[in-house]
């Protein structure tokens, strides 16, 4: 962890990385539906054959991917969350996941990162409707060097994945451990006795500050960042979680199918009990759409710092 | 370029594959006769008409065209000549659909010569300007076919694809609409008109041309343009008749996935030659 550089935009390190292996590469091509980002402008520059805008049509760029990815082409589809998930679904659905085909799918401004955007860019249920997809790999960085570790695998051995970036910089959580977490599924960023409250992406710095104050309070919640949601090693989870009385889980994302149900449907699977008692936060159906930043929405849908602290007292107090 | 006698070789195969179709649907009651029947004569001319290059029993040759039927439910229409090209036993054709054998309903990339899944209609074209484009980029000169369905024209991502193929002057790359004006309840011009597609692909910015698509002459006529479109994509609208060849069947829309009765299979047999 090296605290004097400055955190980045994961998507910027992400582009970086891409645009350093195209160079030596020329398999390695970018497809964006028109989104941008500031290192993306070297590899338009430089690298304008593995440069590809698909217009503003994300159906065409999943197909146009796949006839590229048959043709041993490694592709990388760029938009934003809501655009290349539930728009292009069926596209990814029959061409990507049911060919098997090498493309790495990278969202960006997950759940309810477009904030002011509101409805129409959340992606309130792209966890759930993207593991539902056969043989998908998720994956969501809480950092910018759990972005780097992730499309480094991505570039030494593609595969069918989704790949959940924020739109907002994060303090970095990571160092020379991200590979080593990245290859477990999961990072313990924070140890604890009591609680350990489960988070990905933006919601594990909210987890961490919850769990300063818990700390405060009595309380001692770990932080586990759920970096890859799917496939998911509920064993290794629920061994890492065995000193633990209780489970938190915390996420941007409507609770039906999400992190929260992943992580329990795979400590099932693992132990064929749960021996902790458990709390999931998330969004509740029927959510009401209102302006505000991304704190005021997650204070709103019940998500934030004050609400995980509340909600880890009451498992801790139980 | 068709000689009279190539073309009577042509109608001959063309009778020849409806006739395999015609037994391995009967045989397995499952499949779709009338979408296969509209294009046998453009997979016939695309195969036996000298347009795409391939090399028998070598299905992965990197050198090969690549031939997409987008309109899935007539993916079937390759089966019999795949085989007959030695891209995989001909004995798997009487295990079309059966538990353990190679063919399906649909295509997918388990079987030779396949060259992406099919069965959900609009994303050939895309799979084929993939293909395009990588041929391009790999300095490669194999051209990409997709047979795509006149139904099938009303998926917006086709669109989507036919403008960005104009844009990037893909002239390796040919979409053959098989414009049998009849999807599954009734005729397209009734339904939402698809107006004129000549002009409408000729609007995307391709190479448009309009033929009879049970026409040798005019289909491979069509074909000949490729390479002399100005760098254009070249669009071939096919008009055929669903159900081609079984006068009871022709033109008529309930038939799409419909099998026979005795009487009916009868006729159909003696139609093509089958008794």
């Amino acid at each position: 962890m090296d605290a004097a550089v400055k955190p980045r935009l994961m998507r910027d390190v992400v582009i970086e990385a891409i645009c350093a292996a195209a160079r030596k590469d020329k398999d390695i091509l970018f497809i964006s539906a028109d989104l941008g980002a500031v290192a993306l402008d070297d590899l338009r520059r430089d690298l304008p054959n593995q440069f590809i805008h698909a217009g503003i049509a994300e159906q065409h760029m999943i197909d146009l991917a796949a006839g590229l990815a048959l043709s041993g082409k490694k592709v990388f589809c760029y938009a934003m969350a809501p655009f290349i998930t539930a728009r292009c679904y069926e596209q990814i659905k029959c061409v990507i996941s049911s060919m098997n085909l090498p493309v790495t799918l990278i969202a960006v401004g997950v759940g309810l990162g477009y904030d002011h955007a509101t409805l129409t860019h959340f992606t309130p249920e792209d966890i759930a409707c993207m593991r539902a997809l056969n043989g998908i790999e998720v994956l969501t960085p809480s950092d910018e060097v759990m972005a780097a570790a992730i499309v480094y695998i991505a570039l030494s051995s593609p595969a069918f994945r989704y790949l959940r970036l924020d739109r907002q910089v994060f303090p970095r959580l990571y160092g020379d451990d991200a590979m080593r977490v990245l290859e477990i599924g999961f990072g313990i960023v924070r140890p604890g006795k009591d609680v350990a409250i489960l988070a990905c992406g933006a919601l594990v710095h909210k987890a961490l500050a919850a769990a300063e104050i818990l700390a405060a309070q009595g309380v001692s919640a770990g932080v586990v960042d759920i970096v890859r949601v799917k496939p998911f090693d509920g064993a290794a989870l629920a061994g890492a979680l065995k000193g633990y009385r209780s489970i938190l889980t915390v996420e941007e994302q409507l609770l039906e199918g999400a992190m929260g149900s992943a992580v329990m449907e795979a400590l099932v699977d693992a132990t064929g009990k749960l021996d902790w008692r458990l709390k999931r936060l998330g969004m509740r159906d029927r959510f009401e759409v209102v302006n505000g930043d991304r704190d005021h929405l997650h204070s709103l849908y019940g998500i934030d710092t004050p609400d995980i602290v509340r909600a880890a007292q009451a498992l801790a107090n139980g | 370029m068709a000689t009279t006698h190539r073309i009577n070789d042509l109608d001959a195969k063309a009778l020849w594959l409806r006739r395999q179709l015609w037994d391995m649907v009967m045989a397995a009651k499952n499949g779709h006769i009338p979408s296969c029947y509209s294009c046998t004569e453009i997979a016939t001319a695309l195969y036996y008409g000298g347009v795409v290059r391939y090399t028998p029993g070598k299905a992965d040759d990197p050198t090969r065209d690549r031939v997409v039927i987008s309109k899935g439910h007539a993916a079937m229409v390759l089966y019999p000549i795949l085989a007959d090209i030695g891209y995989f036993d001909a004995a798997e054709l009487d295990r079309f659909t059966k538990p353990g054998g190679l063919l399906g309903m649909y295509a997918d990339l388990r079987i030779p010569g396949i060259e992406g899944i099919s069965g959900s209609l609009g994303h050939g074209l895309g799979m084929g300007a993939g293909f395009a484009l990588a041929a391009r980029h790999n300095d490669e000169s194999h051209r990409t076919f997709v047979v795509l369905g006149d139904g099938e024209c009303y998926e917006g991502s086709i669109w989507e694809t036919a403008m960005f193929a104009a844009h990037h002057k893909l002239d390796n790359l040919v979409a053959v609409v098989d414009r049998n004006a009849l999807c599954i309840l009734g005729r397209t011009e009734e339904l939402v008109a698809l107006g004129d597609l000549r002009a409408k692909w000729q609007a995307f910015g391709w190479h448009s041309v309009e033929v009879d698509g049970h026409s040798f002459d005019g289909v491979l006529g069509a074909f000949d343009l490729i390479g002399r479109t100005g760098g254009k994509p070249l669009a071939i609208i096919a008009n055929t008749v669903k159900g081609k060849g079984i006068s009871f069947m022709e033109g008529r829309s309930e038939w799409h996935n419909k099998m026979p009765n005795a009487e009916q299979m009868a006729k159909a047999r003696t139609e093509l030659g089958l008794v």
